[in-house]
């Protein structure tokens, strides 16, 4: 019996291990030029959160990133920061620092107490600047970073008669340093590969930490970077695995998909409240937090099928959001999140029927098939939808007509007249779907006393409610391989349309992992690709300069 | 990581399933019994039913005169001096001196027998708002009311009783949009106290069901309000519960008709709050006729029955502001009493309620009973 046992645990293993081998490989890393990306709003606060404590209040925003190639991680790297900006990360700086060496906080941001507090003590300045600094910079200070944190220090305690003052001004001029703003791409002679580079371990780290966790990496992650672990496939898998084990895997979920689902709308989403009276500023806090929670539940607590985000009808509802939607909660006020589940004859299911995405993709006072047929074609099919020509006459779709009741009458004008039709027959016949929506995203049946035809087709797929075109996005491929895509550009801080092996391989691979999205993360994480970088522009010239066509340049 | 659902993630159930019937028809409907829908609303609006006419006929001798203005004939030149700082006291801040008239200072309003006043002048008018609650159209004593004049509708029907609106129509503060009413409705606006929930089960159609149950409920969770200040519909609403039973929960059996809500009659306790007062009166012989909004998110109608006198007498007499309402405690007391057409006391013949009705407007509204729910809330 014990043997028989031992045998179909070995054989479980076998076919495991036999599975494994088979699946699809990683083709060969192509990498991309090592580059700076600007620290986005979010990672900047989580950063000295994890730094200097929950309580540090982080006031002001920096100036947003601009989205490429649909995502505003790839637009970190061509970031910059204007004198305006500047003086608004000075602004945020100061007001940290001066928090971060209040009387009420010290105790928990300082490593150690001045021998008198009236002036400079460079010992308890270089403790403080060195274990702060390793986790704002990525890395250990230099030394001449460290000499420089610490003068700074002492002679501004000297000049003001206070230690944490002198600390104070010096932290403030670490935070505003290229350094800390930009994850830089740091890199070193790989010793594999004699003539090229690799990532220092360090940069390997943030590479990590920032993908998995939207944060500065932590002591764990820094020392498996100095040991050299991150240097090979056993040390990064050591640290991955520790990492996805992590509650904060939850951040870097949330901040890919705040990214990914175009977040940044939230900031002007204004409806009229004479036509919406439910619409208010928490309904917009909790439609984002609708969303994420939607996706943190599915993707991550209940390891689903990715897919099923268009189709889920299990959310969760605080009484605001219940209002709008009309549905019962136990909780009616206050900040409380309820779990709901939406009935299975409800046209609404998936995040496309929330109102995150129905609400968002509207204008303030009306639904819009157009603005929501070119979300889902956008965001979650990356796909793209050209512009409106510059001399597209508006006259012809919105001279009042009492006889259009319904969007999809009014709309008619769109697909038929040939300046309108290209493009909005690729976008109202998706977004005619979600007409049981209005334009805040409650549920109606009729518009005008009109009854709404809510059917339409996706890419030839039929479907005749908002719940079914969920069904016809869950089963469409580009859905999958444009949350692959995105990924893949959100980990390498790049976009990933030159590196199509790579994608399909990830494709590949999310199929045959059942659509787990933490499996794909790992895949990406665990990968050759996301540290591979191409030789710096330094090396490429002195590459090419012995070539007959470099010298004969002038 | 935290789980945001249970383990096996059992369905939010709660006895209102409204999304069932909101997807068909956006009521406020849910899966009751087989067949059968819920509608819900909450009470926003209750003002005591008056009938005001252009120029004041229902008084023909003018409005009722107030406590202030006896204390204040009252009074020597030399008292109103003194009463009032040399006359830099105004009137709300001398109302507290004002009530202490009583011959040994007592507050005559929580001690209305300790002065006589002059009689009260009440409604003399033909018309009133209301419903025939003794069946009885001529005003003769039946076995469950005294005797007093009938009024007519305003429609042309006869034998309104209303002897509530005959007590109060005349006085300044209680005519329409006089202040008790409005600052008790302002005060259930803001606190979340006295909350009136209406189940109605058994719903075979939202616009017309022959045999519907009518529950009242109370809650104390707040309106949720738009920009304007109306309740927003569709919110939900918990039952108030005690020792695992709704703590207030009368039927009473009605039906809806073209999307007219009428009740049979029965006594219902409801709970009450406004000027500071908790109340939670039976009213007897209670009915509800209530018109629903072809959309179901409103209900317009009224509450027509006989209210307890003594509990009436005790919400006016504890009531702050009567320099501003114009009550006069010591004469509405003997006038309720001689009015009073409800209800008479057995042994003395003293009726004890009078005949009332009150305008009432509710929003549909998910009515959630604790006890059957059994999803929990994340408070992650």
């Amino acid at each position: 019996m014990r043997k028989s046992i031992f045998h179909m645990i070995a054989a479980v293993a076998a076919a495991i291990s036999l599975s494994a081998c088979d699946g699809p490989r990683e083709p060969e890393a192509t990498g991309g030029p090592p580059a700076m990306r600007r620290l986005s709003n979010d990672q900047y606060r989580n950063i000295i959160a994890d730094v200097f404590g929950p309580q540090i209040t982080v006031a002001g925003q920096a100036d947003s990133l601009k989205r490429s190639e649909g995502m505003l991680a790839v637009g970190a790297q061509t970031a910059e920061i204007t004198p305006s900006g500047f003086e608004k990360f000075y602004g945020m700086a100061k007001s940290i620092a001066a928090q971060v060496v209040s009387e009420s906080n010290r105790a928990v941001t300082f490593p150690c107490e001045p021998k008198d507090a009236v002036g400079a003590d460079d010992a308890c300045a270089r403790t403080f600047f060195a274990g702060a600094g390793r986790l704002l910079y990525r890395r250990p200070l230099a030394q001449d970073e460290l000499t420089l944190a610490v003068e700074t220090a002492r002679r501004a305690a000297e000049s003001s008669g206070d230690f944490y003052r002198g600390v104070a001004v010096s932290l403030a001029n670490m935070l505003v340093a290229p350094q800390f703003l930009f994850i830089t791409d740091e890199v070193e002679p790989d010793p594999a590969a004699a003539g090229l580079v690799r990532l220092t371990g360090f940069a390997k780290a943030a590479r990590l930490s920032f993908f998995l966790w939207n944060t500065t990496p932590d002591d764990a992650l820094l020392r498996a970077a100095e040991s050299g672990d991150l240097h090979t496939q056993k040390g990064v898998s050591a640290q991955v695995e520790r990492m996805m084990a992590s509650h904060r895997l939850e951040a870097g979920v949330r901040a890919f998909f705040e990214d990914f689902l175009h977040f940044e709308q939230f900031e002007t989403l204004e409806k009229d409240t004479i036509i919406y009276p439910a619409f208010t500023v928490k309904v917009v806090e909790d439609s984002k937090e609708q969303l994420l929670r939607t996706v943190v539940s599915l993707l991550l607590d209940r390891k689903q099928d990715y897919r099923e985000i268009f189709t889920t009808r299990d959310t969760f509802v605080t009484g605001s959001l219940a209002r709008v939607y009309r549905v019962p909660t136990s909780r009616p006020s206050g900040e409380a999140w309820v779990p709901y589940r939406f009935p299975d004859n409800d046209p609404r299911a998936g995040i496309i029927t929330q109102i995150g995405f129905a609400a968002v993709a509207s204008h303030p006072g009306r639904s819009s098939p157009t603005l929501r047929g070119r979300a889902i074609r956008e965001n979650l099919l990356c796909q793209k939808v050209p512009d409106p020509p510059g001399d597209v006459d508006f006259s012809l779709f919105e001279s009042a007509d009492a006889l259009k009741k319904t969007a999809r009458e009014r709309l008619t004008i769109h697909r038929t007249a040939p300046a309108c039709a290209g493009c909005h027959k690729i976008t109202d016949p998706i977004g005619l779907g979600l007409e049981n929506l209005d334009g805040l995203g409650q549920l109606r049946t009729t518009e005008n006393e009109a009854v709404i035809d809510p059917s339409g087709d996706l890419d030839g797929v039929e479907f005749s409610n908002a719940a079914d075109l969920g069904k016809a996005l869950h089963d469409n491929p580009a859905a999958t391989s444009c949350v692959v895509g995105r990924l893949a550009s959100y980990a390498l801080g790049r976009s990933s349309n030159e590196e199509r092996n790579y994608v399909q391989y990830l494709e590949e691979s999310f199929a045959s992992d059942g659509y787990r999205f933490p499996d794909l993360m790992r895949r990406i994480a665990t990968g050759d690709a996301l540290f591979a970088v191409t030789p710096a522009p330094t090396q490429l010239v002195s590459a090419q300069s012995s070539t007959p066509e470099m010298e004969r340049s002038p | 990581m935290s789980r945001l659902f249970p383990v096996n993630f059992p369905p939010f159930r709660l006895v209102l399933v409204a999304a069932v019937a909101v997807c068909a028809s956006a009521n406020s409907a849910f899966a009751a019994e087989a067949g059968t829908q819920t509608l819900g609303f909450v009470i926003r609006d209750w003002f005591t039913s008056v009938y005001n006419s252009k120029f004041l006929d229902e008084c023909p001798e003018g409005l009722a005169t107030s406590n202030d203005e006896l204390w204040w004939r009252g009074l020597s030149k030399e008292a109103r001096a003194k009463a009032t700082n040399n006359g830099l006291l105004q009137q709300l801040t001398r109302m507290p001196v004002a009530m202490r008239r009583g011959p040994n200072g007592e507050n005559v309003c929580l001690n209305p027998t300790s002065v006589v006043d002059p009689p009260m002048r009440v409604i003399e008018g033909k018309y009133s708002f209301g419903a025939n609650l003794d069946g009885e159209s001529e005003g003769d004593a039946t076995a469950k009311s005294c005797a007093h004049d009938n009024f007519v509708h305003p429609d042309g029907t006869p034998g309104v009783d209303n002897q509530l609106y005959r007590l109060v129509g005349c006085v300044y503060g209680w005519r329409k949009g006089g202040l008790p009413d409005l600052n008790a409705h302002e005060g259930r606006g803001t606190s979340g106290l006295g909350m009136t929930l209406i189940e109605i089960t058994g719903v075979t159609d939202p616009r017309n069901s022959d045999n519907v149950t009518i529950t009242f409920y109370r809650s104390v969770d707040q309106f949720a309000f738009d920009g304007t200040g109306k309740p927003l519909p569709y919110s939900s609403y918990n039952i108030d519960m005690e020792n695992g039973q709704p703590r207030y929960s009368d039927t009473l059996k009605g039906a809806i008709k073209d999307g007219v809500l009428t009740t049979e009659r029965g006594d219902v306790r409801l709970p009450f709050y406004g000027n500071y007062h908790f109340m939670h009166p039976v009213i007897k012989d209670m009915g509800l006729r209530m018109e629903i909004s072809p959309d179901g998110a409103t209900a317009s109608g009224q509450i027509t029955g006989y209210y307890n006198m003594d509990a009436f007498l005790h919400y006016v007499g504890g009531m702050v502001g009567h320099t501003s309402t114009a009550d006069d405690c010591p004469a509405m007391y003997v006038a309720a009493h001689e009015l009073a057409d409800g209800y008479p006391d057995p042994e003395t013949g003293q009726c004890t309620h009078l005949s009332s009705a009150f305008d009432v407007k509710a929003y549909a509204a998910f009515v959630i009973h604790p006890d059957k729910q059994t999803a929990s809330a994340d408070q992650r």
